[in-house]
C-alpha cells in the first residue's frame, strides 16, 4: 500500500511538472494568440480589449496561480478561438485517440510476444534473423512516407481501405462498430509496424537471458517439456522488462499518434495539438499536454502496479 | 558460447565476433558510404537551388531521382540532404550523451544528487515528446541548430537511465572504494574508473539516439518546421507534400523515405549487431 | 482500482465511438467510386476544422465556407467583382453620400420559421459597430447609426460621404437571427455550437470534430430549391489525401485550392474536372520604407527591377497567374484597371544603375514569409537568386505563420513577401493598405499625395467617379514601389467529372463553394 502511495505521489508530481514545462513553453511561442484568432485588420483597441479577456495582460506568474487554481477543481479553461470549454474540445478528440493508442498497444503485444519468444526459441536460426530483420525495419520507417504508401497502395490502387477519416457517415449500429474498425486498420497497423520491433527485440533478449538461468536449467533437468520451460517459467520472466516497455512506449506511442492522426486525418488529440500551435490556442495546448501527462502518469501507474503482481520482490523493496 | 582464443583482449574479441555478423558488417559499410555522401556532397552534386525548366520529370539517365516540380533534381537533394540530416542527427546525439552522461555519473556517484536527478528523469521520459518538440520548435525557428538542441533535449533522458543504471553497478566495487580512500579526486575516479566502465553501454545508445534523432528531424521538418534554407530528406517530404505531389510524384517521396530508412535502418542494426558481439564475449 | 478505472475510460470510450446518424442508410467510401452520383449527398474535402461556429467571428476558410451557406450576406459577387443580389435585392446612397439604404426580399425565414428581417441585419451591423470584431468592423469605421425603416429596409446613416460602405457591407456582413444572438451577453464570444438557427440554402445538422460536417438542404430556401439533398464537408490532412479521395470516389469536391503541380498533374484525369477560379487578390514584395535604404525611391526602384516575374509565374506558378503590369488594380476587377500600367522589367543592369546613383553598395536585406504558403515558399528562392544577379544579398526568412503574422504586425522586416487574399473594392483596400497608419501598410507609406487620392475615392458614390483618383494613386503606388505585385494567381479547384452545374466566382472564399453554387450543383447528366 505505502508503495502505491509513494507511486501516486510521484505520479502527482510528474502532472504538476508537465503542467507547469507547458505552461511556459505555450506562452513563449512566438507570436500573438490575439493575431492568430482576430483578422490582422484590428484596431488596438481591439487587440487589448481580446488580450484582457484572455486573461493575458496579467503577470505571468498570476495567470500560472489562477491555471494551477482552476485545474484543481477541474477546469481546462475556454478554448480562444472556438469559445467552447477546453474540456469539450478535449472529449470530442480523447475516444479516438485512446482506440487508436489501445488497438495499437493491443495489436503490437499480441504480435510482439509470440514473436519474441519464436525468435529466442529458435535463436540465430533464420527464424530469429528474419523476425528481428523484420522487426527493426519496420521500427525504422518513417510515419508519413508509410502513411502515404498505405493509402495509395491499399486506399487508391487495391480499394480495400478507405482514405482517411475514423468511421463512415451512414454506418449505425454493428455497421458502425465495424466501419470505425475499417477505418482503423491502416493508422493502427502504421503504429503497430513501429512498435513491433521494440517489443520483438526486448522479449527475444530476455528471454534468451531467462533461458540461461539456473532455474530454467533446473526445470528442464527435471524433465519438465520445453516448451513448459519456454511459456511457464522463462516467459513470466522476461514478461517483466516487456511491461516495462509498454508503460515506457506510451510516450512514443502517443507522439507517433500525433504523426499518423496527422496523415491519416485521424479526428484525435494528436491532431488537436498540431492545429491549436498553429492557432496558438493556449488553452487547449495545455489542456491537451496535461491529458496526455495524466495517461502517460496513469500508464505507468498500471504498469508499476503490474510489475508488482509479477514480481514480489517489488512490492516488498 | 563460442570458442574464443582466451588470448584476446575484450575489445578484441567483441570485434571478432562482431565480424563474423554479415549484417553488422553490412550496416557498418553503409553507414561509412552515407558519411562520405555527406562530407564530400559538393563532389557528387550541385547544391539544388534556381529552377529548371525539366519540371516533375519520373527518374531518367539525366536525373538518377528525378525532378521536383521546379525542376530541382532530387538526385542532388537527397545527397545534399544527407548532409543535414546525418549532421542533426550526429549533433543531436552527441548533445544528448554528453548531457545523459553528466547526468547519469553524477546520480550514481553523488548518492545525494540520486534521488532529485531520478525523479528529473523519470519526469522528462513521461513528458510526450514529439508534440512538445514542435512547441519548441515553433518557439525557437527554425534552423539546423534548434532542431539538434530541441532533439537533444528531448532525448538525454532514456541515456541518463541507461549510464546510471551502469554506474551504480560499478560504483560499489572494490577498486572505487580503494581508490576515495587513497584520496583520488572524484573527477579523477570518475574519468578513470566510471566513464571507461560505461563507455561500451553509451556507445550502444550513441547509435540508437542518433537513429531516433534523424527520424525526429524528419518528423519536424516534415510538419514544417525545418530549416527553409537548407535541405534535409524531411524537408524534401515536406515540399513534396507542400505541392501536393506526395502521391503522384512518387520519386519525390520515395528516394527521401528510403534513404531514411537506410539510415535509421543501419544504425539501428549495428547497435543489435554490436551488443551480440558483447554479449558472446561475456558469455565466453 | 485503477486498472478498473481505465478499463471504464476505454468502455466509454468505445462507446462514444458508435455514432448512430438517423434516417440514412446505404453505405459510402470506396464501394461508390463506380456508381453514378445521386443527388443525395455533395461531400466536399477540406483541411481545416470549423474554428468557430459565429460567422461573425470566425475566419478561417472552412469557417466562412460552412457559415456562408448558413447565414445570408445582403450581396453576393458576381465573376468580375460586381455586387449581385441576395438578401438585398436593390441598394442605394442619397445624394450627399451620408445614408445607403437596402431593399430586402421577403421570402427569406430562418430555419425555426422566423422571417428574416430589417431587424436582424441592424442587430448584425451594430454588434460589430459595438463590439468591434471581425473582418467587418474595419470597414464600417463610417457608419453612424443602422437602422429598420421597415421589415424589408435598412437605413444606414454614415459620418461622412463612403462608397464602399454599401460594397463592404454588403459582401462581408453575415445576417445573424437577432432573436437567437440577443441572448448572449457578447455577441462575440456567443460560441453558436449547437442549435443553429440559420437562413441559408443549407443547415448545419451535425458536426463530427476533426471529422465532417453534415448539412441539409432547406425546402423553401427563398432563392430556390438546391438540388442537392445534403452537402457533407470532411477533414483531411492536405491536400495530397483529398486527392487520393476524389480519385477514390469518397468526396466530390476538393475545397481547397489545388497546388499549381497538382492542377497540371490532375488536368489528364478524365474523371476530374478542373474550375479556373481568378483571384481577387495579388502576390507581392512590400520593402519598409521606414528603413534605410529602402526609403530611397532609387532603391525600391532597383529592388523592383531584379525580380524575374515571368519565371515566377512561369515555373513556381505553372503558368497559372496573371501580371498585374506593376498595378495594384488588378485584371480580376476589370472595371477598375488602368490600361497604361506597365510592369517593371527584370533589368539586373537597371538596377545595379540605379543603386549606384542612390550610393548604395554591397546591399542586403532579410525577407519574411509564411513558410507554410506552399507558393510563396516556391517563389522567395527564387527572388533572391534573381537578385544576386543585381549585386543585391537577400537572406530569406521563411518562418512558421504566427511568427509571421507577428513580425508583419510589428514591421519587423526589410522586405515583406506575401499574398493579400480578398481585396475586392479598391477604394476601400488601398486606404487599408497604403493610407498613413492603415491597419494592413506594411510598407509603412506615408504619402499625403496618396491619401487625398484615396479619400477622394472614397467619398466618390459611383465607379466612374472614384476611376480617375483611385488609377492615379495605383499609379503612384507603381512609381514609388510602395507595393510590388507580381501577379494575380489563377485557382484551380477540382471536381468529380459527375457533377455540374457549379457557379465558380472570384476568390478562395467564394470558389465554387459559394451558396448559389451548391445550391445549383447536380449530377452530370441528369
Amino acid at each position: 500500500m505505502r508503495f502505491i502511495g509513494l507511486r501516486l505521489a510521484r505520479g502527482l508530481l510528474t502532472l504538476w511538472f508537465a503542467v507547469t514545462v507547458t505552461f511556459f513553453l505555450v506562452r513563449l511561442l512566438p507570436g500573438d494568440p490575439v493575431l492568430a484568432v482576430a483578422d490582422p485588420n484590428m484596431t488596438e483597441e481591439l487587440r487589448l480589449k481580446l488580450l484582457a479577456d484572455f486573461g493575458l495582460d496579467r503577470p505571468l506568474g498570476v495567470q500560472y496561480i489562477d491555471y494551477l487554481g482552476q485545474l484543481l477543481q477541474g477546469n481546462l479553461g475556454m478554448s480562444f478561438r472556438q469559445s467552447i470549454p477546453v474540456t469539450t474540445v478535449l472529449m470530442d478528440r480523447l475516444p479516438w485517440t485512446l482506440i487508436l493508442t489501445a488497438s495499437a498497444m493491443v495489436v503490437t503485444i499480441l504480435l510482439g510476444i509470440p514473436l519474441g519468444v519464436l525468435a529466442a526459441t529458435k535463436a540465430k536460426g533464420w527464424v530469429d534473423r528474419v523476425i528481428q530483420l523484420t522487426g527493426v525495419t519496420a521500427q525504422s520507417l518513417f510515419v508519413p512516407s508509410v502513411g502515404i504508401f498505405l493509402m495509395y497502395v491499399m486506399g487508391v490502387w487495391l480499394g480495400w481501405f478507405p482514405i482517411g477519416g475514423a468511421v463512415d457517415l451512414d454506418a449505425t449500429g454493428f455497421a458502425a462498430t465495424l466501419s470505425m474498425l475499417h477505418h482503423l486498420v491502416l493508422p493502427c497497423l502504421s503504429l503497430v509496424l513501429i512498435q513491433l520491433g521494440g517489443y520483438v527485440l526486448t522479449m527475444r533478449t530476455t528471454l534468451i537471458d531467462a533461458l540461461g538461468e539456473d532455474y530454467v536449467s533446473l526445470a528442464k533437468s527435471k524433465g519438465v517439456r520445453p516448451g513448459t520451460v519456454v511459456w511457464k517459467h522463462a516467459l513470466r520472466n522476461a514478461l517483466l522488462p516487456t511491461t516495462t516497455i509498454a508503460g515506457l512506449q506510451l510516450g512514443t506511442l502517443v507522439g507517433g499518434a500525433v504523426l499518423t492522426e496527422t496523415i491519416y486525418a485521424y479526428p484525435g488529440i494528436g491532431r488537436a495539438i498540431y492545429e491549436a500551435v498553429g492557432q496558438l490556442d493556449f488553452p487547449v495546448l495545455q489542456g491537451a499536454f496535461v491529458l496526455l501527462a495524466a495517461a502517460v502518469v496513469v500508464a505507468n501507474l498500471i504498469t508499476d502496479v503490474a510489475y508488482g503482481i509479477l514480481d514480489p520482490r517489488v512490492r516488498t523493496s | 558460447m563460442t570458442a574464443v582464443a582466451v588470448d584476446l583482449t575484450p575489445r578484441q574479441r567483441t570485434w571478432t565476433s562482431f565480424r563474423r555478423n554479415p549484417l553488422g558488417v553490412g550496416s557498418a559499410i553503409v553507414l561509412i558510404l552515407l558519411a562520405l555522401t555527406a562530407i564530400c556532397a559538393p563532389l557528387i552534386a550541385p547544391f539544388p537551388e534556381g529552377y529548371g525548366a525539366d519540371t516533375s520529370q519520373p527518374p531518367s539517365a539525366a536525373h538518377w531521382f528525378g525532378t521536383d516540380d521546379i525542376g530541382q533534381d532530387v538526385f542532388a537533394q537527397v545527397v545534399w540532404g544527407t548532409r543535414v540530416s546525418m549532421a542533426v542527427g550526429v549533433s543531436a546525439s552527441v548533445l544528448a550523451i554528453v548531457i545523459g552522461l553528466l547526468i547519469g555519473v553524477s546520480a550514481a556517484y553523488f548518492r545525494r544528487l540520486d534521488t532529485p536527478l531520478g525523479v528529473l528523469v523519470d519526469l522528462s521520459l513521461s513528458l510526450p515528446v514529439l508534440p512538445l518538440m514542435i512547441l519548441v520548435a515553433a518557439l525557437a525557428g527554425p534552423s539546423v541548430r534548434t532542431l539538434a538542441v530541441v532533439i537533444a533535449l528531448f532525448s538525454w533522458p532514456e541515456v541518463a537511465r541507461v549510464v546510471r543504471s551502469q554506474a551504480m553497478a560499478i560504483v560499489p566495487m572494490p577498486f572505487v572504494s580503494a581508490a576515495k580512500v587513497v584520496g583520488g579526486s572524484s573527477l579523477w575516479i570518475v574519468r578513470k574508473h566510471l566513464l571507461p566502465g560505461v563507455i561500451p553501454v553509451v556507445g550502444v545508445s550513441v547509435v540508437l539516439t542518433t537513429s531516433r534523432a534523424v527520424l525526429a528531424e524528419a518528423g519536424l521538418s516534415f510538419l514544417g518546421l525545418g530549416d527553409p534554407n537548407s535541405w534535409s530528406w524531411g524537408t524534401i517530404l515536406h515540399k513534396a507534400q507542400q505541392s501536393g505531389a506526395l502521391a503522384s510524384a512518387w520519386w519525390t517521396t520515395l528516394f527521401p523515405s528510403l534513404a531514411i530508412l537506410l539510415l535509421v535502418l543501419s544504425t539501428t542494426l549495428l547497435s543489435v549487431a554490436y551488443n551480440d558481439a558483447r554479449n558472446h564475449r561475456n558469455g565466453s | 482500482m485503477r486498472r478498473a478505472i481505465a478499463f471504464a475510460a476505454l468502455a466509454a470510450a468505445l462507446a462514444a465511438c458508435a455514432p448512430s446518424v438517423p434516417g440514412s442508410s446505404g453505405s459510402s467510401g470506396s464501394s461508390s467510386s463506380q456508381a453514378p452520383a445521386s443527388a443525395d449527398r455533395l461531400t466536399i474535402g477540406t483541411t481545416a476544422d470549423v474554428v468557430n461556429f459565429n460567422p461573425l467571428v470566425g475566419n478561417s476558410r472552412t469557417d466562412s465556407w460552412v457559415t456562408n451557406l448558413m447565414y445570408p450576406h445582403l450581396t453576393q459577387m458576381d465573376a468580375t467583382g460586381k455586387r449581385v443580389p441576395y438578401l438585398a435585392t436593390e441598394w442605394s446612397y442619397s445624394e450627399d453620400g451620408k445614408t445607403a439604404t437596402a431593399k430586402l426580399r421577403d421570402d427569406m425565414k430562418w430555419s425555426d420559421g422566423k422571417p428574416v428581417t430589417a431587424d436582424d441585419v441592424v442587430f448584425s451591423v451594430s454588434a460589430v459597430q459595438k463590439e468591434k470584431f471581425g473582418v467587418v468592423a474595419g470597414l464600417i469605421t463610417a457608419l453612424d447609426k443602422a437602422e429598420a425603416v421597415s421589415p424589408t429596409e435598412v437605413r444606414f446613416n454614415l459620418t461622412r460621404p463612403d462608397g464602399t460602405f454599401l460594397d463592404n457591407v454588403g459582401f462581408w456582413l453575415p445576417i445573424v437571427p437577432k432573436h437567437v444572438f440577443e441572448k448572449a451577453p457578447s455577441v462575440q464570444k456567443f460560441a453558436n455550437d449547437a442549435n443553429w438557427v440559420s437562413a441559408g440554402p443549407f443547415k448545419l445538422t451535425k458536426v463530427e470534430r476533426g471529422q465532417r460536417y453534415i448539412m441539409e438542404r432547406v425546402d423553401d430556401f427563398g432563392p430556390g430549391t438546391p438540388a442537392v439533398k445534403e452537402v457533407v464537408f470532411r477533414v483531411f490532412p492536405d491536400v495530397n489525401t483529398e486527392v487520393l479521395a476524389l480519385r477514390n470516389g469518397e468526396i466530390d469536391v476538393i475545397g481547397n485550392v489545388l497546388p499549381p503541380a497538382t492542377a497540371t498533374d490532375l488536368k489528364n484525369d478524365t474523371s476530374v474536372k478542373l474550375q479556373e477560379i481568378p483571384s481577387l487578390g495579388w502576390a507581392h514584395l512590400q520593402y519598409n520604407t521606414k528603413r534605410k535604404p529602402m526609403d530611397d525611391v532609387r532603391v525600391r526602384q532597383a529592388l523592383a527591377h531584379a525580380v524575374d516575374y515571368e519565371a515566377i509565374r512561369n515555373i513556381a506558378l505553372k503558368g497559372f497567374a496573371k501580371s498585374s503590369n506593376s498595378s495594384v488594380l488588378t485584371p480580376s476587377l476589370p472595371q477598375w484597371t488602368d490600361p497604361a500600367a506597365k510592369e517593371y522589367a527584370f533589368d539586373p543592369e537597371q538596377s545595379k544603375k540605379l543603386l549606384t546613383e542612390a550610393g548604395v553598395a554591397n546591399l542586403s536585406l532579410n525577407m519574411i514569409y509564411d513558410q507554410a504558403d506552399p507558393n510563396i515558399a516556391r517563389w522567395a528562392p527564387m527572388v533572391r537568386d534573381s537578385a544576386k544577379k543585381a549585386g543585391i544579398t537577400i537572406k530569406l526568412q521563411g518562418l512558421e505563420r504566427n511568427t509571421y503574422l507577428d513580425k508583419t504586425a510589428k514591421r519587423d522586416f526589410d522586405i515583406y513577401a506575401g499574398s493579400w487574399a480578398v481585396m475586392d473594392n479598391p477604394p476601400a483596400n488601398l486606404g487599408l493598405a497604403f493610407k498613413s497608419g492603415g491597419f494592413i501598410n506594411y510598407a509603412q507609406v506615408s504619402d499625403p499625395k496618396l491619401d487625398d487620392l484615396i479619400d477622394k475615392a472614397q467619398q466618390s458614390l459611383t465607379v466612374e467617379d472614384a476611376k480617375a483618383p483611385i488609377q492615379e494613386a495605383a499609379r503612384l503606388i507603381s512609381d514609388q514601389v510602395y507595393d510590388n505585385v507580381l501577379y494575380v494567381e489563377t485557382f484551380n479547384v477540382a471536381h468529380s467529372a459527375k457533377w455540374t452545374g457549379f457557379q465558380p466566382m472570384p476568390s478562395e472564399l467564394l470558389s465554387i463553394l459559394n451558396p448559389l453554387s451548391l445550391a445549383s450543383a447536380k449530377p452530370a447528366g441528369s
